[in-house]
């Protein structure tokens, strides 16, 4: 089977050079045969885990975080918000 | 004897009788970093100053006759995916090199609370993607018994640095042997708690139905003490265990007697070198010597465990990663054109190769029309890795492995072929998938000089039979276990 | 050729619980950016969720009140994208097992009932908001809506119509509203929708390809997006075009939809099972708990309002719209004692103009029921005649006296003894020669005239119907 390295990396959002590309496509050939050795399992059943239930948080507020603090890493802040390339959809 | 070369232990005792004060102890530590860590390179971060500071107020706090838990004053070191309330969190990883988290991780609210010292935070391999330490963006660190051999990884900071004298103890964090491992080459103890004991709160995610944080030492009530300090149900993790934990001890030479301890044969194919082999079956034979009684068992599935590992893991990491994207926090690209720019830029500079070659795989095995036949299938066959396990332990209390198949290996020896790296994890990354918890307890040297370690696993929530039985083993053996490596 | 449209609603509704779906920061609209937010909402590295279980239980909630199965044994999914507005590039959400599923709801479109099928209910989190400025060269990221709870609410494609799409979406909102777990306040974006449409020949049973259309923001927009696009279907058919399956994007106020993405470059959201939460296992007890407290539903109510007391769609749908104006109207009516009209007029009527006066809800006005069924049952019998019933009723409102205590102590009761309302005529008819004798040489409407005089010289008690026929008798006989 091919991988299709660059929808792959279109996806990922990163970005990779014809080399990379190489590279990484025979990296992965070699990953993905090793995964394809796995046995055949039946699908059908779903991944759930009912013996594990989760414990459910009660719907109590805690005290507000300050904003600066939410905000102090962020590489570009303006009137209170983190700021990105103007996006209109 | 110099304060460092103490086990935590022994510092307690003497902490507690004030024959010495934390603030020596802390300062003998950061002198032995000054000393030693331009070979070794543990520490991404040290904090001396503040790790005074703290020393003196814990000092102040016992003479003032305040009753303090057992590790209080005890110098720590943290791995660097652990989040402490600013003091940055890098991962090693160009993406976080000004992180500054603004809340702490569970686990140092906890360290906090027991009132160690922390010294610094440690190098790993890149978002614990290795098991060399050498995908870390900022250094290589080295392994302190022969500084041209990895200390293994991805915790390989937080093994050198307990092995170095550089920290009491350490944590580190492990998703495929990233504690196991390192501890390994190191020649430390290292524990990977059962999922879900420990508190995942302020890891920063690799995969999260895998990462656990755990503790290193240079003695096993070390281990135990640190362990005991951070283990517990926390609300903040959905996936934290409820259940009380027992008061820990440590085995003594006599309390083996009658367990059984199963050998499973996959691990000790799987090119597992000669030496490990002999090592391993070595430690095996000294505890049937003292009563314990020696199984083979098998576990038919292990072959098949490191695809389903790198599958899971690689899935998981890559959504988790998804949120370094130059927004929020972390690595900006400075130059854009538009956001998809910025995504892209910033993600393709601010990861190392190792990261975006799993965020690919792990794209790949859940995209569309792969997902059934990949990461479905991995997580079935996590349940029947589960299953084995557990009808193996109504046979046997402990399993016996190795934990790498061979000693530590020269730097930049496998940089360049992945694929032998990841066969490194094939002893460690089972007990990962089946949730379980493992120690890597050293068990000699190999003829190179370098240690090697031995991996024994127990049934979920069974930590206590990793510690009796690694007790056990350091009560028989008649040199030091850890001695702190002379550099 | 003739066409038939096929819709499907996907309903999203922010819950209105006190705390936001995976941390505990307050679910509260209309603050300050970014000061309703915290780590784990901003997707800080190493941060987790932890699942709301107020969430799970209005969700439960709706599903109940939708005749959904309750699947109490879930799970949750990470739906991975990229988009600024949301912060970890993923939004938890549900995929492959959703709380709730196989549901329905009855809703009336021009007072017939039509059943349309809920194929879903799901948990998900909301995602922050996006500020432009034109005066600004980028965009600014508020995260305070971040993990804003909400649930999706999606239905089989069984409208055929706008006015049925209109009609499922109002009683989707009423009973969100009737559960108290929503706003529903569509100005704040509190209750969204996005709309799928398809056409079909006349008569097929084959659907055509469908288009969905997001942005659509208020449920008139919706029908407007609808006939939009089912024309536009029609049209590209009819001129022997093809529809090509595209998520397009509604603009209201231009009041046409644009091309967003076609199924081809859809995109591949690598659904998987999210690691940091475990298994949703829900207790029988826990759902029959909901389940038994979901009361009547108001489409349900309206229905039976219509077939069991005969009221009109529009006064029934006003009655069941509020909860207490319901429960007074069927209080009222079990004391036996009037009839249904005459209940629902004095509610939707006085009532409710008396709610709007003092701006307050019906229970501030303390109106005991069976008071209520006293004062109309007099106003029935003739006792008191209708106008001084609004006094009787104004006059109880300043004092917990009874409506016959009122009547009796006002000297309010109607007068309809022949004798006392003859001697009242009498005098009005000796009073108005002049009006008699225009009635006589033909002006009708001189009567209304003598007949307001009656009513004023009797104090308002005076029967109005008995001292017409007197003066129409005396007039004759004169």
């Amino acid at each position: 089977m091919k991988v299709d390295v660059k929808r792959l990396a279109k996806l990922a959002r990163i970005r990779i050079s014809e080399e990379q590309e190489v590279r990484y496509e025979q990296q992965m050939q070699d990953i993905i045969e090793m995964v394809e050795k796995l046995p055949p399992l039946e699908s059908r059943d779903s991944l759930v885990d009912p013996d594990h239930p989760m414990t459910l948080r009660k719907d109590v507020p805690s005290a507000p975080y300050k904003r600066d603090d939410i905000l102090k890493n962020a590489p570009q802040v303006q009137a209170g918000c983190v700021v990105v390339p103007k996006v209109i959809e | 004897m110099e304060l460092y070369n103490q086990t935590a232990a022994s510092l307690a005792k003497m902490l507690q009788n004030k024959e010495c004060s934390s603030v020596e102890a802390t300062q003998s530590v950061l002198d032995r970093i000054a000393a030693v860590e331009d070979t070794v390179g543990a520490f991404v971060t040290v904090t001396g100053e503040e790790a005074l500071r703290r020393a003196k107020e814990i000092d102040d706090r016992r003479a003032a006759g305040e009753e303090l838990p057992p590790l209080a004053g005890v110098p720590v070191a943290i791995k660097d995916n652990i989040c402490t309330k600013d003091v940055k969190t890098t991962c090693s990883s160009k993406m976080l090199e000004n992180f500054v988290p603004p809340y702490n991780a569970t686990v140092m609210e906890r360290l906090n609370r027991e009132g160690t010292v922390m010294v610094g935070k440690l190098n790993m391999d890149e978002f614990a993607m290795g098991s060399s330490c050498e995908t870390s963006y900022f250094k290589k660190t080295k392994n302190p018994h022969n500084p041209e051999y990895v200390p293994g990884g991805s915790s390989g900071g937080s093994a050198a640095a307990v092995a170095a004298g550089e920290a009491f103890v350490s944590l580190g964090s492990d998703t495929g042997g990233s504690i196991r491992l390192p501890a390994s080459y190191c020649g430390v103890i290292g524990l990977k708690p059962t999922y879900g004991s420990v508190s995942r709160y302020g890891l920063v995610a690799f995969a999260s139905s895998l990462d656990q944080i755990g503790p290193f030492g240079r003695c096993v009530a070390d281990v135990a003490m640190t362990y005991s300090a951070i283990c517990g149900h926390d609300p903040y993790d959905a996936t934290s265990a409820n259940r009380a934990y027992p008061q820990f001890t440590v085995g003594g030479a006599g309390d083996m007697k009658g367990k059984v301890i199963g050998i499973p044969k996959e691990y000790f194919g799987l090119g597992v070198s000669a030496e490990v082999h002999d090592r391993v079956m070595k430690a095996a034979e000294l505890f049937e010597k003292n009563g314990a009684v020696l199984k083979e068992v098998s576990l038919p599935s292990t072959p098949y465990a490191l695809s389903a590992y790198y599958i899971i893991s690689s899935a998981e990491a890559s959504s988790n990663l998804a949120r370094f994207d130059g927004v929020k926090y972390g690595y900006r690209t400075p130059e854009f054109e538009n956001l998809t720019d910025l995504y892209e830029k910033t993600r393709s500079e601010g990861f190392g190769d190792e990261v975006k070659r799993r965020i690919l795989l792990g794209t790949f095995v859940l995209s569309s029309g792969y997902y059934d036949a990949y990461y479905k299938r991995a997580k079935l066959l996590q349940k029947q890795i589960q299953q084995e396990f557990s009808e193996t332990f109504s046979s046997c209390d402990l399993l016996l492995t190795p934990t790498g198949t061979d000693t530590a290996f020269r730097l930049g020896e496998k940089e360049s072929d992945p694929l032998s790296m990841y066969a490194n994890d094939i002893c460690t990354v089972t007990v990962n998938i089946a949730g379980l918890p493992a120690i890597s307890v050293p068990c000699g040297n190999a003829a190179n000089g370098l240690p090697v370690g031995m991996q024994l696993i127990a049934p979920k929530f069974e930590e206590q039979r990793l510690f009796t039985a690694a007790g056990c083993y350091e009560a028989l053996t008649e040199q030091p276990l850890c001695p702190v490596a002379s550099l | 050729m003739n066409y038939e449209m096929v819709i499907g609603l996907e309903v999203h509704a922010e819950l209105s619980t006190e705390t936001k779906i995976y941390c505990s920061c307050k679910n509260e609209f209309g603050f300050e950016v970014n000061t309703r937010c915290c780590p784990i909402c901003t997707g800080m590295p190493g941060t987790l969720p932890t699942l709301n279980e107020k969430v799970v239980e209005y969700a439960v909630k709706m599903g109940c009140a939708l005749h959904c199965d309750i699947n109490q044994v879930c799970k949750q999914d990470r739906k991975n994208y990229f988009y600024p507005d949301l912060p970890k590039a993923y939004q938890i959400s549900q995929f492959d097992i959703p709380l709730c599923e196989h549901g329905y709801v009855d809703v009336l479109v021009d007072g017939k009932e039509k059943r349309i099928g809920v194929t879903r209910i799901h948990i998900e989190e909301d995602a922050g908001k996006l500020l432009h400025n034109d005066s600004f060269a980028g965009s600014l990221v508020d995260f305070n809506r971040c993990g804003v709870p909400l649930i999706e609410i999606v239905s089989e494609p069984d409208m055929r119509s706008p006015q049925e799409a209109k009609a499922y979406l109002e009683t989707i909102r009423s009973i969100l509203q009737y559960l108290d777990i929503s706003d529903c306040k569509m100005q704040e974006g509190s209750i969204r929708c996005d709309v799928n449409v398809s056409v079909m020949k006349a008569g097929s049973n084959e659907f055509g390809t469908r288009c969905e259309m997001k942005n659509v923001n208020s449920f008139s927009g919706a029908v407007r997006a609808i006939e939009y696009e089912a024309k536009r279907q029609i049209e590209v058919l009819e001129a022997g075009g093809v529809i090509e399956q595209e998520t397009r994007k509604w603009d209201d106020a231009k009041g046409e939809s644009i091309p967003l993405r076609s199924k081809e470059d859809a995109q591949d959201y690598r659904y998987f099972p999210e690691p940091d939460l475990q298994t949703i296992v829900l207790t029988d007890e826990f759902v029959e708990n909901i389940r038994a407290s979901i009361p009547e539903l108001p489409n349900v109510k309206v229905a039976r309002y219509l077939r069991d007391y005969g009221l009109q769609q529009i006064d029934a749908e006003q009655l069941a719209d509020d909860p207490q104006k319901a429960a007074l109207f069927e209080e009222v009516l079990a004391e036996k004692k009037c009839t249904p009209k005459s209940v629902c007029n004095w509610i939707l009527g006085d009532i409710a103009k008396l709610m709007n006066e003092k701006n307050c809800t019906l229970a501030d006005l303390s109106i005991k029921a069976s008071s209520l069924a006293s004062l109309l049952s007099m106003i029935e019998s003739g006792a008191i005649s209708n106008a001084i019933g609004k006094k009787v009723f104004d006059l109880m409102q300043e004092s917990d006296k009874s409506p016959e205590e009122i009547v009796k102590e006002n000297g309010f009761a109607q007068i309809s003894d022949e004798g006392a309302l003859l001697e009242i005529v009498k005098t009005v008819l000796t009073a108005n020669e002049k009006s008699v004798s225009d009635y006589r040489g033909g002006k009708t409407n001189a009567l209304g005239f003598l007949v307001g005089q009656c009513m004023k010289a009797s104090k308002g008690k005076g029967n109005p119907a008995k001292m017409k026929e007197l003066l129409l008798s005396m007039i004759k006989e004169a």
